[in-house]
């Protein structure tokens, strides 16, 4: 078990620049989850750590130690893919015993037929049986050891590749968006299951998906990755109440965040939809900005308020709701979650108002960098102006 | 056919039974043009041949007498035969892994290639095009023992340091060069090199294709757990996927081997080669049925090579079911 430290990675593919000066540092045990839209570099910088991909500037230290040139079969890493990439030839056990046999055999040891009668091949390949049947027991697959992959659901493969990347004891595990060829439920479940084995193994993790909810619920650090750069890295919870972009409060988050247009008065106050709010900025900036809400954040008001429209439809999800409603002056609908009591009063076509509070206001300006310290001005002031 | 329900009344019943005859009937016609077809073109012929290889008929003649296995008998006790076996056994275990190996080969160093797989690829599939009587006459010329352009290629390694060190070449230089297609010692390895050299490029390209099939992303999971060397790869990935490319390669190529004939008899239209040394079954099939017209001994032969025929083609159903497929 190691820590990683990736340190200003670029690469190119021809004309196109993929990853644009990448570093993010992992502690050792760290559960760290690359996250981004598709074609954002993820996937590349997984394969550049793992090293069958090459960087073209840039280094990674496993451990503490460079490891420049070194082909990924010396990187001493586990990884997953996202099609499990299993040997169809090979049973199951004969599958998870791979690394080990590749790693703890001579090559004539490995050699059919005659291998086994080779000097020390009978105890090395007992270690190994020892060591799948360990692995296999772990992740509940015992009874499958003597199948082939064909015969396997995709949530048993998937159990299979994970079997044969913690085998042996790698500096850290890559996951490639091992998750993305379950279906709904057993997705929900397996990521359960990963998230506890990471807890049981205690091992790095680095963790490839383009499902933020899988990124939210399993990692201690999210990295969100967009055109080739991370824009943050941080826990689930700050990338979700705190995120630095605008990219990323978009990107994160279910139902999408709303984003409201802003404009900044010649005092600094921010107007929304000709309605000043209770919001200034500190330093001199002028011109637009954008608003940030989450669909949480709003609420329905009765009285005076800069967000009125109709409502325009609604998902019943049982425990909440979430209502998008068309706001006059906006192209895009606004969503708000309520609760189910709060059913009746937003049939189709009702009239509403929102209303939200300025601390949770999420304010960006116009480059989508998020402008912090803004100055909350008390009720009696906005009356004044 | 669902169970009928014994509460179910007699008349219904009878309606079933009724119109599951009417289905059958349907389907006996509906594949009779078929079955016909099959019957007349394909069973009769194999087996009249069956028959006829128990007699002692000759086209043109009105009548046969039945001669039992005499044959076969013949096929297994005379000398020509055994040197039809001994022929078609060296060419078939020559070609068939030389080819196959060639083939394999090549494909895997195409498929290597970032530029100029296509010119490649075309050179070696343009023996499989060329027209295999007309290549026969090319290679005759080529292998003249005096004015053809092998023998004088060799001729021109004379007084090099060549000759010190192949024996082959110092007694070339000292006597002659072989008479390739004259010398039983060498004609049926003419043969098995003009058949190599013709056959390989189209299992190159049934390779190439299996060879797409294979996963990419196994390659990496396989640096991943550790096959460093290009072997190691080959013996994890490459090889087993190509299994079922490779069955159907071994018995295509096998298949082929066993009707070699047009080389032979471009080369020696008079009967086999130098001491019959390529006498194979293919050409005997040829010379007693057709031009010695002796249909009883022709057919005996035939139904001989259609059972080794049917015996690989056995061998690959078992094999592509029970070990390539990996279910």
């Amino acid at each position: 078990m190691a820590g990683l430290s990736i340190e200003n990675i670029t690469k190119r593919f021809g004309e196109t620049e993929v990853l644009k000066g990448v570093s993010l540092d992992i502690a050792d045990g760290e559960f760290v989850s690359l996250v981004g839209p598709s074609g954002c570099g993820k996937s590349t910088l997984l394969r550049i750590i793992a090293g069958l991909e090459e960087q073209c500037t840039g280094d990674i230290q496993i451990g503490g130690h460079s490891v420049a040139g070194r082909r990924a079969a010396d990187r001493n890493l586990s990884m997953v893919f996202q099609s499990y990439a299993l040997y169809p030839h090979l049973s199951v056990g004969e599958n998870i015993a791979v690394p080990l046999r590749m790693r703890r055999m001579k090559g004539l040891q490995r050699l059919p037929l005659i291998g086994g009668f080779l000097p020390g091949a009978r105890a090395v390949a007992g270690g190994i049986g020892r060591d799948v049947t360990l692995a296999a027991e772990m992740l509940e697959i015992g009874h499958l050891l003597d199948r082939k992959p064909g015969q396997l659901s995709g949530g048993q493969r998937q159990r299979v590749a994970l079997g044969r990347a913690l085998v042996r004891e790698p500096a850290a595990f890559l996951l490639d968006e091992p998750l993305s060829n379950l279906d709904a439920k057993l997705r929900v479940q397996t990521r359960a299951e990963i998230a506890q084995l990471h807890r049981r193994l205690a091992a790095t993790f680095i963790y490839v998906t383009h499902d933020q909810v899988e990124a939210m619920t399993m990692s201690d650090r999210i990295a969100v990755m967009m055109g080739g750069r991370i824009l943050q890295c941080a826990p689930p919870d700050a990338v979700y109440e705190d995120p630095d972009w605008i990219e990323v409060a978009e990107f994160i988050g279910s139902p999408k965040i709303n984003i409201l247009p802003l404009e900044i008065l010649s005092n600094g106050r921010l107007s929304l939809l000709d309605h000043a709010l209770n919001l200034a900025v500190i330093d001199g900036s002028r011109g637009v900005a954008s608003l940030g809400l989450r669909p949480e954040a709003l609420r329905l008001t009765g009285g005076d308020s800069p967000i009125r429209g109709r409502v325009a439809h609604s998902e019943n999800l049982g425990s909440e709701l979430f209502v998008q409603i068309e706001v006059s002056g906006l192209e895009e609908r606004v969503t708000l979650r309520a609760i189910p009591e709060q059913r009746k009063a937003l049939a189709l076509g009702t009239p509403v108002a929102l209303d939200f509070d300025t601390d949770n206001a999420l304010v960006f300006d116009a480059d989508g960098a998020r402008m912090r310290g803004l100055r909350h001005l008390n009720a009696a002031t906005s009356e004044v102006a | 056919m669902p169970a009928i329900e014994p509460s179910l009344p007699v008349a219904k019943t009878k309606a079933v039974a009724g119109h599951a005859a009417k289905e059958r009937r349907a389907a006996w016609v509906l594949t009779a043009p078929a079955l016909t077809l099959m019957v007349i073109v394909l069973l009769a012929p194999v087996i009249i041949a069956g028959l006829l290889s128990f007699t002692n008929y000759s086209l043109g003649n009105s009548g046969f007498d039945w001669v039992g296995t005499r044959n076969y008998e013949k096929l297994f006790t005379r000398a020509t035969y055994e040197k039809m076996f001994l022929a078609t056994l060296t060419y078939v275990v020559t070609v068939v892994p030389v080819s196959v190996g060639l083939g394999l080969g090549t494909a895997l160093l195409i498929n290597s290639l970032g530029r100029f797989r296509e010119i490649y690829k075309t050179i070696y599939f343009l023996p499989v095009m060329a027209t295999l009587l007309a290549m026969a006459i090319a290679w005759e010329f080529m292998l003249h023992p005096s004015i053809g352009m092998v023998n004088r290629t060799l001729e021109m390694g004379c007084g090099t340091f060549l000759e010190q060190i192949w024996p082959f070449m110092a007694d070339g230089c000292a006597d002659r060069f072989p008479v390739w297609l004259g010398d039983k010692r060498y004609a049926i390895w003419v043969i098995c090199f003009i058949g190599v050299w013709q056959g390989f490029g189209f299992n190159m390209v049934l390779y190439l294709a299996g060879l797409t099939s294979v996963h990419r992303e196994l390659y990496h999971a396989a640096e991943m757990d550790g096959a460093k060397s290009a072997w190691e790869r080959f013996r994890l990935v490459t090889w087993p996927a190509l299994g079922p490319t490779t069955v159907f390669v071994v018995t295509i190529t096998c298949i082929r081997a066993f009707q070699v004939f047009d080389t032979i008899e471009a080369f020696w239209p008079q009967g086999g080669g130098p001491n019959k040394s390529t006498y194979v079954m293919m050409f005997a099939i040829f010379e007693k049925g057709i031009q010695q017209n002796l249909i009883g001994v022709g057919s005996a032969i035939t139904m001989l090579f259609l059972a080794f025929v049917m015996f690989l083609t056995l061998i690959q159903r078992w094999l592509v079911e029970r070990k390539v497929h990996y279910k």
